[in-house]
């Protein structure tokens, strides 16, 4: 038979290369010496192999700018991630991340014909917006450290276990925590089934405390309405099955669960309060010989619960040596935020160790039931209310490239550019009066660029 | 827990797992046909650097987080 010929062909090379007799013993079946010579050449642990990979460590490091226009949030980031290669297949991953902020934010105050004046977060001084400009609290700057480590390995032939730790810091915001998954292969490994959880918990500590909310913003000095430090709790579970579809086909399916409880508000957005005919914020004089602001801003507030649904399915096609990645995600949740996302790359060879990979996004989602533009002076005060633009009606798009290549030395060089946009609206009937005629949602328009490099030792 | 519960949560996740296994028995590939499954191009995270940053992007200007893996946070952004 010529494929068990050639097989057999096979071992005889690898047995060559490591030393051995060319062929130590005769294989039982031609079954059993497909197998072997497969998981030989894959490098897998699937049957008994001969010689076990030596420890080694893979490197993988990336430099990140993300720019949005108008001065807004700009951020730098150093990442790097390490893996450790074991014996047995486990495998130990380190990661660490350096995020630096800085520029400017939307606060979710409506824009004026007249210049506004708003306090600042921690409520020590006030900035000024021009008029027909939208509010946007400049005093965005902050550092986040992130680390994460995890631990995979083997757990018998057909199991597979992993456990790690995640911790953040940034000047006002600390998290930390703990994940584990275990999965399953069926139907020679051509199927495997996941099962994971996550568990976070983080505290929000604020300059000046966290606002209570939909008080009013008040004077510089006054923090009456503030409360201490506040904590916010995740639950995630992921359920998952990926599927071998057929040589050049791959298939993933998730479904997960998110359960955040807490204090899920942004203490640093705002609403405007509007008079009820001309849509105008209404103005307010701030006590004498004291900053403050004026006009009348009540600071946001979320449910203190939020249970999140995704479903998330990605495929990988070869296609003669060109790869498609395509991915879809479907989410739901229970502040009625639906949102559709549909990633697509395809990666092309050039040559024998370069590539290019275009990419296209699209996200969209509609508006948190309690997403208000602006709140009237004449109507009761909702229960809960924000105008955060990330709690609103909107589409986004990212369309970019990424180029690469493999070194002489074997090590991965890329770079990649993005643009990322997004363009929403203010539900129609929640426009009133001279806001018709204002830009009362902010669009965004972002660079990514990305370079990374990666090595093993 | 309840017993009912339990036995609701175990219906949750044991009969889509079944139902998945049993529909996938009949496709796939044998061992020695997985050559290009094999390739680095071919994982499903190819890199990890790459996804966690677009992760990070998106959770803190978009309402939606998590899908292929968790979308927890630990971040002040969002």
């Amino acid at each position: 038979m010529a494929v068990a010929d050639s097989v057999v062909a096979v071992v005889a090379v690898i047995n060559q290369k490591e030393g051995n007799p060319v062929i130590k013993k005769k294989p039982k079946s031609v079954s059993k010496a497909l197998a072997t010579a497969t998981c030989a050449l894959l490098g897998t642990t699937a049957m008994p192999v001969q010689a076990q990979e030596e420890p080694a460590w893979e490197f993988n490091t990336a430099l990140l700018y993300y720019g949005e226009d108008d001065d807004r949030v700009q951020d730098v980031s150093i990442a790097l991630l390490a893996r450790r290669l074991f014996a047995d297949d486990k495998i130990l991953t380190l990661g660490l991340t350096v995020d630096s902020l800085t520029g400017a934010t939307p606060v979710g105050a409506a824009p004026l014909d007249v210049v506004q004046t708003i306090t600042r977060p921690s409520g020590n001084s006030t900035y000024d917006v021009a008029p027909d400009t939208l509010p946007l609290d400049d005093t965005f700057l902050d550092t986040r450290y992130a680390f994460n480590a995890s631990w995979q390995q083997p757990l018998g032939r057909l199991y597979n276990g992993n456990v790690g730790i995640s911790f953040s810091k940034e000047y006002d915001y600390v998290h930390s925590g703990v994940n584990a998954g275990i999965s399953r292969d069926f139907n020679k490994k051509n199927t495997t089934v996941s099962l994971g959880f996550a568990l976070s918990k983080d505290d929000i500590e604020p300059i000046g405390g966290t606002p209570m909310a939909l008080t009013p913003m008040l004077d510089v000095g006054d923090l009456s309405n503030r409360l201490g430090n506040e904590t916010k709790d995740v639950v995630d579970l992921l359920f998952g099955v990926t599927q071998v579809i057929s040589r050049n086909l791959l298939v993933q399916v998730n479904y997960s669960y998110s359960d955040s409880s807490g204090y899920l508000s942004d203490p640093f957005k705002i609403l405007s309060v509007v008079d009820p005919i001309t849509g105008d914020t209404l103005p307010r004089v701030p006590t004498p010989g004291v900053d403050g602001p004026s006009h009348q801003f009540l600071f946001e507030g979320r449910p203190d619960e939020r249970v999140k649904h995704s479903l998330y399915t990605q495929a990988k096609y070869y296609m003669s040596g060109k790869v498609l990645d395509i991915s879809y995600r479907y989410m739901t949740d229970d502040w009625d935020i639906d949102s559709y996302t549909v990633d697509a790359r395809l990666k092309f060879p050039i040559g024998n160790s370069s590539y290019i990979e275009p990419h296209v996004r699209f996200y969209t989602q509609t508006e948190a039931n309690f997403y208000r533009a602006t709140l009237s002076a004449g109507e009761p005060l909702p229960m809960f209310a924000s105008a955060d633009y990330r709690l609103g009606n909107f589409d986004a798009l990212t369309a970019g490239a990424k180029y690469g290549w493999k070194t002489g030395s074997g090590h991965d060089i890329s770079f990649r550019l993005e643009y990322y946009m997004q363009d929403g609206d203010v539900p129609s009937g929640q426009l009133i009066g001279n806001q018709l005629q204002r830009d009362m949602y902010p669009g965004l328009n972002a660079i990514i660029f990305n370079f990374s490099y990666g090595f093993g030792l | 827990m309840s017993n009912k519960k339990l036995y609701s949560m175990k219906l949750i996740f044991c009969v889509p797992a079944l139902l998945a296994i049993s529909a996938c028995s009949s496709l796939g590939v044998e061992p020695w046909e997985r050559d290009v499954l094999a390739k680095d191009e071919m994982q499903l995270v190819t890199d990890p650097i790459e996804a966690a940053t677009d992760d990070h992007i998106y959770f803190s200007k978009e309402a939606s987080s998590g899908g292929r893996g968790f979308g927890g946070g630990g971040c002040g952004c969002n």
